[in-house]
């Protein structure tokens, strides 16, 4: 039998984040700094930055609920063709914010008849910006793992609904 | 509660048109600055909002959220809204998110203020 030999993934950056608003955007500034010399497409970076800073938000607001004591650890990891990227909180016995049977899509229809909240956005975001996304649980600890081919990127987004009234 | 990184600044383009350049960060903590350039665009009269995203650093769901809302505040009051100066991204995301079938997107501040008379519509 053959085997096909997997690098073993390598450790780009490790940080933690105080669970204040707005550390969003330091997680995604550094973990563009940890790929700069992956040189990702223009694109497909931004669509990581979307997602890792979406994610991490998450973290702060529904795992970690603010808390600043409370920290965000980020690691991204180069695994072959792929880019990962961890995000763990302190939810891991809750289900808030990442409940895929609580998560309601977003549809604009909806939200500007009332329907549905104008917020919601950010799971269908982060879905929609990665290769891949799944969530583990261990004890207390949540962790979100992000996943992006290093390669081209994937073809523009899916279709949605129609909006009525559109001008 | 998160201060607010955005700044907007309102300029009227003639009697029924006003634009909002957006400066900064676009998130839910915004909102406040970005429905008062709206009721202060409204208030001089104008008809139809001209968002200009060129200055636009952030954009997260909370600013999504937020154009929404905004969307709903215009849609009752029979205003319309368009924007210009989108990058290759966020405009990916207006049309993710349908945001962009919505709110007419151009590709410059002179089609957007010709409006959808013009040529001006992006593909």
């Amino acid at each position: 039998m053959s085997m096909i030999a997997h690098p073993a993934p390598r450790r780009l950056a490790s940080f933690a984040l105080a669970s204040v608003p707005g550390n969003e955007r330091v997680a995604l500034d550094q973990v563009a700094a940890s790929v700069a010399a992956l040189n990702l497409a223009p694109d497909r970076l931004n669509r990581l930055k979307t997602a890792v800073a979406e994610a991490t938000m998450n973290a702060i607001e529904h795992g970690n609920g603010r808390r600043p004591d409370l920290a965000v650890g980020i690691e991204v990891l180069q695994s072959g063709a792929e880019v990962v990227v961890t995000i763990t909180d302190h939810g891991g016995r809750n289900d808030e914010g990442w409940s895929e049977d609580q998560a309601e899509i977003p549809d604009l229809a909806r939200k500007l008849e009332g329907q549905q909240d104008p917020r919601g956005w950010g799971l269908f975001l982060i879905r929609h910006m990665v290769d891949a996304m799944d969530v583990t649980t261990d004890g207390e600890y949540r962790t979100v793992r992000l996943t992006i081919q290093i390669g081209p990127a994937p073809q523009g987004p899916v279709s949605g609904t129609c909006v009525p009234g559109a001008p | 509660m998160e201060k607010p990184a955005a700044r907007m600044d309102i300029r009227q383009a003639d009697g029924r048109t006003a634009v909002i350049d957006i400066r900064g960060d676009v998130t839910a903590a915004s909102e406040s600055v970005l429905m008062s350039a709206y009721d202060e665009a409204a208030q001089q009269g104008a008809r139809r909002l001209v968002l200009n995203f060129s200055g636009l650093e952030y954009m997260n769901s909370g600013g999504i959220g937020m154009l929404v809302t905004l969307l709903v505040r215009a849609n009752r009051q029979h205003h319309q809204l368009a924007a210009f100066g989108l990058s290759h991204h966020y405009r990916e995301i207006f049309e993710l998110t349908r945001l962009d079938e919505a709110i007419a997107i151009y590709d410059n501040e002179r089609a957007a203020l010709a409006g959808p008379a013009g040529q001006g519509r992006a593909s």
